[in-house]
C-alpha cells in the first residue's frame, strides 16, 4: 500500500465533501411541484384497483354468459356441475366473515397468487378464442382485453401493498411469489381444461378478487365504518 | 370507458333471466321437487321444496334435504343443517353452512322410501337476489314554462341487509314508473348511486315509482319495493297555445301573400313555362296577320305571287275565261261553209268577245246573272261563225237556267235550226250552268232550250215566228220546272230578225271536228223548231252535258268524247222530245286547257 497520506486525505475531503444526500437513488417525479403531480394515496389506489378488479370481473362474466348463451343452449338447471379449477388449490376464505378475520398479509398474498396463477391460462384462453372460427373478432378481443386487464391489476396490486408496506400496515411476511407460484391449469385429468371452464373459473376467481380487495380496503382504509 | 360500455352492452344484449332455479315457483303436477333456493345478503341462503303431488309425503319430515358441498375437499352428504319452523319445507343455511364460490348440490329424499326425488346443484354468488330498497322518495326538480311538464328526482337507499359500505355486495338499482294504474312500467337506465331524476312527467297525472337492485355482473333482480306516488297540480297558464296558434296564422297568410306576388310577378314566365305556347301554323312568305286582317286584294296579290295557289279566275267573269273567243280573225270566206250560209252569220260582233260582265264582281258566277249578255253576243260565239278553225271550244258555265243541250255526234250532222227569241229576262231564270249547242254564224251562244237566246240579228229566218221555246230539259242540276215554264210562257215578240239557230253538228262536214255542246232545243211539243230556209236540220243526237275533250286537232277545235248515242231529234216533231240526257261527261275544261285552244 503505496497511498501517501496527502492521497487518503484527499480522498477523505472528497467523501466528506460531496453531498451526504448523493446517494444514488431515483428520485420522486412529482418533487418538484406542488400542484403538477398528486400523488395517490393509498385508500385513491385502493379504489382504483378496486374499480379495475370490477370491470374484470364484468368482462368475464359477459364473456361467460355469451359462452353459455352460444355453446350451452340446453342449461338446465343441473347444468353447474362442479367443476374443479385449477386454483381450487390456493385456499381462499369462502365467506365474508371468513375473509375479515384473515389477516392483511395474507389476504393480499392470495389475492397476488390468484391473479398470477391467471396470468398464463388467460393468455392461452386468448389464443384459443382467437384461433376457434366460432367466436368473433369481438369476444377474442375481449378476451385479451381480459388478460391484460388481470396482468395490470396485478401489478396495481403489487403497487398497493408496496405503499401498504412502506406506511407499515403490512408486516414483511409478505413474500414476492415466485415463478413458481404460476401452475398450468390442469383439470383433475390432467388435461387442458375447455375455455367454457376456465371461463367459468375465471368469472368466480375474478369476484374473489375484487371482494378481498374491497374487504382490504376496508380493513385499511377505515372509512364508512366498514 | 369504450371497454367498459362494450362489456355492458354484451351484458344487457346477452342478459337471461335468473341463473339458477331461484324461483320459489312450485311444479304441482311433479313429484316431490325443490322449488328454488335464494341468498339475500350473499351469506346465507334458503331452499324451498314441494311435496308436488305425493300428498302422503307431507308431512313434515316425510321429505328430507341433503347437501354436498364440492370444493377441494370431498365431502359427504350431509342433511340441511336447519329446518325452519316457521316456513314449511325451507331449509336454512346460516353463515357457518354458507360458502361463497362453492358449488352446492342438494337433495330431496324420502329417507323412509330411500328414493331421491330431486337433486340441483348451483354456487350461493348465483342465486343473490338483493332486498328492495328502501327510503324511497322524491323531490321536485324543475316544472317546464308551460306548466305541463315537470322533472323530479328519486331518492332511496340500499336494503339493510346488504353489505355494501365494505362493498361486499356492489349493488346497482333499476327505476320504474308509469302513471297510475297503467298497465306498462316504464323502464330507466341501470343506476348504480342511490338516485335518479325522471324527467317529461306530466303535471295533472298520478305516477307510480318503484326500484329494485341486484348484485352488479349478476343477472338476479330482487323483489321491487312499494310504490310510491308523484303527483304535481298543473298551474292554469293561459297563453300556453294562443300565441302558437297566432305565429302559425301569420305566417301562413305571409307565405301565402308571398307566394301571389311571385306568381303575379312572374306571371308571364310561369304561363311560358307551364303553358307553352303552339307554334301557329306558318305559309311561307305569307304573314300570318294579314291572312287574319289583310282585304281581298291584298290577299289574292299575295296569294297570287304563290306558286300553288292559282289567282282565281272567278272573280272574273266566267264567260270570259272560258267562251273566250277571238273574233279577230274573220273566218276566210271562201272557206266558209254551208251551213254558214244557211245560218246566214253575219260577221257582226266578230270582234267583240263575248263579255257578259260588265263589272269585275267576283260573285258574277253564281245564281242569276244580272247583266245579261246579249244573244247575239252568245251568237258571235258561235263557231259556225268562225267555221274554219275558230271553234271555240264552248264550256257550259254556270249560267242559271241554261238549259242543256244535246251534244251532238260528229258523225251526225244534223242541224235543228232552233229560234229562239231574245228574252233578256230570261236570262234570270238561267241555271248555274248550261249548255251551249251551238254557235251561231253571227258569233251567239245557242245555249240549250229554256233559254231564250237572242240570235244575232243577221238571221233573217224568221219566216216562222214562232218561238222556239226550249223547253228546259228536266234535268236536274239544270233546269226548273219554273224555269221552263216561264220560259215557255215567255213569247216575247220575236225580233224582226228571227233567227234560227241550227245546231251545229257540222264537224264532219267542214272538217270541224266540234262535237262540243250544243244547244239543242229539247222541248217537248213547245219547241217548234223554225228553220227558216233550210232544209231540216239533221236531228241532233241528243248530247250529254258534259263531255271530255279528249284533244283539240289542229284547228284549235275540240275534239270531245262521243257521247251515248241518242236517237236523233227530229226538228220537226216537236212532239218527240228528246230523251233524257245522257250521263254527264266525265271531264270538264279548265282554263288551263282554254288557254290552249285560244289562238
Amino acid at each position: 500500500m503505496g497511498l501517501s497520506v496527502p492521497a487518503v486525505a484527499v480522498l477523505l475531503v472528497a467523501l466528506l465533501c460531496l453531498d451526504p444526500h448523493g446517494r444514488v437513488g431515483s428520485a420522486p417525479i412529482c418533487a418538484h411541484g406542488p400542484s403538477g403531480c398528486h400523488v395517490p394515496s393509498l385508500a385513491d389506489l385502493f379504489d382504483r384497483v378496486i374499480q379495475h378488479s370490477a370491470r374484470m370481473h364484468s368482462l368475464s362474466n359477459d364473456l361467460h354468459s355469451e359462452f353459455e348463451q352460444y355453446f350451452l343452449p340446453s342449461k338446465n338447471h343441473i347444468g353447474k356441475i362442479y367443476r374443479k379449477c385449477h386454483t381450487s388449490n390456493i385456499l381462499t376464505p369462502n365467506g365474508k366473515e371468513n375473509a375479515q378475520k384473515l389477516a392483511r398479509e395474507e389476504l393480499t398474498e392470495v389475492i397476488l397468487k390468484l391473479l398470477m396463477a391467471w396470468r398464463d391460462p388467460l393468455f392461452q384462453l386468448h389464443q384459443s378464442m382467437a384461433h376457434q372460427q366460432d367466436f368473433n373478432s369481438f369476444s377474442s378481443n375481449k378476451a385479451l382485453e381480459m388478460g391484460d386487464m388481470a396482468h395490470e391489476l396485478r401489478k396495481g396490486v403489487e403497487k398497493v401493498a408496496e405503499k401498504m408496506r412502506v406506511l407499515g400496515m403490512l408486516g414483511n411476511s409478505v413474500t414476492g411469489l415466485s415463478a413458481a407460484e404460476a401452475m398450468l391449469p390442469l383439470s383433475d385429468s390432467g388435461e387442458a381444461m375447455s375455455d367454457y371452464e376456465l371461463l367459468y373459473c375465471f368469472r368466480r376467481d375474478s369476484n374473489k378478487v375484487q371482494n378481498y380487495l374491497k374487504i382490504l380496503k376496508c380493513r385499511i382504509v377505515p372509512e364508512h365504518d366498514c | 370507458i369504450w371497454c367498459h360500455l362494450l362489456a355492458l352492452l354484451i351484458y344487457t344484449a346477452v342478459r337471461k333471466g335468473p341463473v339458477q332455479f331461484s324461483l320459489p315457483v312450485s311444479d304441482p303436477s311433479r313429484g316431490p321437487h325443490f322449488t328454488g333456493c335464494r341468498s339475500r345478503e350473499q351469506e346465507t341462503f334458503r331452499c324451498w321444496w314441494s311435496a308436488g303431488i305425493f300428498q302422503n309425503l307431507t308431512e313434515p319430515g316425510a321429505l328430507r334435504v341433503f347437501y354436498q358441498t364440492k370444493n377441494a375437499l370431498l365431502s359427504e352428504w350431509q342433511e340441511c343443517p336447519d329446518y325452519t319452523h316457521t316456513v314449511k319445507n325451507e331449509c336454512y343455511f346460516n353463515k357457518t353452512f354458507t360458502h361463497i364460490w362453492t358449488s352446492y348440490c342438494i337433495q330431496l329424499r324420502s329417507v323412509r322410501e330411500n328414493i331421491t326425488y330431486d337433486e340441483t346443484c348451483f354456487t350461493v354468488e348465483n342465486i343473490v337476489h338483493p332486498d328492495p330498497p328502501i327510503g324511497l322518495n322524491w323531490t321536485l326538480l324543475n316544472v317546464s314554462r308551460s306548466g305541463l311538464h315537470f322533472d323530479i328526482l328519486v331518492r332511496w337507499a340500499p336494503p339493510p341487509s346488504a353489505d355494501v359500505q365494505m362493498g361486499w355486495m356492489s349493488l346497482v338499482y333499476q327505476v320504474q314508473y308509469r302513471v297510475r294504474n297503467a298497465s306498462h312500467w316504464e323502464m330507466l337506465d341501470l343506476e348504480s348511486g342511490t338516485q335518479q331524476s325522471i324527467y317529461g312527467l306530466h303535471t295533472d297525472k298520478e305516477y307510480e315509482v318503484r326500484v329494485r337492485c341486484k348484485m352488479s355482473a349478476f343477472d338476479n333482480f330482487g323483489e321491487f319495493s312499494d310504490s310510491i306516488l308523484v303527483h304535481v297540480a298543473q298551474i292554469p297558464s293561459k297563453e300556453s297555445t294562443f300565441p302558437t296558434m297566432l305565429v302559425l296564422i301569420f305566417g301562413v297568410i305571409g307565405l301565402v301573400i308571398l307566394l301571389v306576388l311571385l306568381i303575379f310577378s312572374q306571371q308571364q314566365r310561369l304561363m311560358v313555362i307551364f303553358l307553352p305556347p303552339i307554334p301557329a301554323p306558318k305559309i311561307k312568305g305569307i304573314d300570318p296577320e294579314l291572312l287574319k286582317n289583310g282585304k281581298l286584294d291584298q290577299l289574292n296579290s299575295l296569294l297570287s305571287s304563290q306558286d300553288m295557289y292559282k289567282p282565281d279566275f272567278y272573280h272574273e267573269d266566267p264567260w270570259v275565261e272560258f267562251i273566250q273567243l277571238d273574233l279577230d280573225d274573220p273566218p276566210e270566206k271562201n272557206e266558209s261553209s254551208d251551213t254558214q250560209h244557211r245560218l246566214g252569220l253575219s260577221r257582226s260582233g266578230s270582234s267583240h268577245v263575248l263579255n257578259f260582265k260588265s263589272d269585275d264582281d267576283s260573285g258574277r258566277a253564281s245564281c242569276y246573272d244580272p247583266e245579261i249578255p246579249n244573244p247575239e253576243d252568245l251568237a258571235s260565239l258561235l263557231p259556225g261563225h268562225s267555221g274554219r278553225g275558230d271553234n271555240h271550244p264552248l264550256v257550259s258555265r254556270s249560267i242559271s237556267s241554261i238549259p242543256d243541250l244535246g251534244v251532238q255526234q260528229t258523225s251526225e250532222v244534223e242541224e235543228t235550226p232552233i229560234q229562239t227569241q231574245p228574252a233578256v229576262p230570261s236570262w234570270v231564270n238561267m241555271d248555274f250552268y248550261a249548255q251551249v249547242s251551238d254557235f251561231t254564224p253571227a258569233g251567239g251562244v245557242v245555249l240549250s232550250p229554256g233559254q231564250l237566246n237572242s240570235s244575232p240579228e243577221k238571221k233573217k229566218e224568221e219566216e216562222n215566228e214562232k218561238k222556239i221555246q226550249f223547253q228546259l230539259v228536266s234535268d236536274g242540276a239544270y233546269t226548273s220546272e219554273n224555269t221552263a215554264r216561264q220560259l215557255s210562257t215567255e213569247v216575247p215578240p220575236s225580233p224582226g230578225p228571227e233567227q234560227g239557230y241550227q245546231t251545229f253538228p257540222t264537224q264532219a262536214v267542214e272538217g270541224n271536228l266540234w262535237n262540243g255542246e250544243y244547244l239543242v232545243s229539247t222541248s217537248d211539243s213547245q219547241i217548234p223548231y223554225l228553220l227558216p230556209e233550210a232544209p231540216p236540220a239533221p236531228i241532233l243526237p241528243p248530247v250529254s252535258d258534259y263531255t271530255v275533250v279528249q284533244e283539240v286537232d289542229a284547228q284549235h277545235s275540240l275534239l270531245l268524247n262521243p257521247p251515248s248515242l241518242q236517237p236523233a231529234i227530229c226538228p220537226h216533231s216537236p212532239n218527240k222530245h228528246l230523251p233524257a240526257m245522257p250521263t254527264m261527261p266525265m271531264g270538264y275544261l279548265t282554263p288551263d286547257l282554254l288557254g290552249n285552244l285560244t289562238p
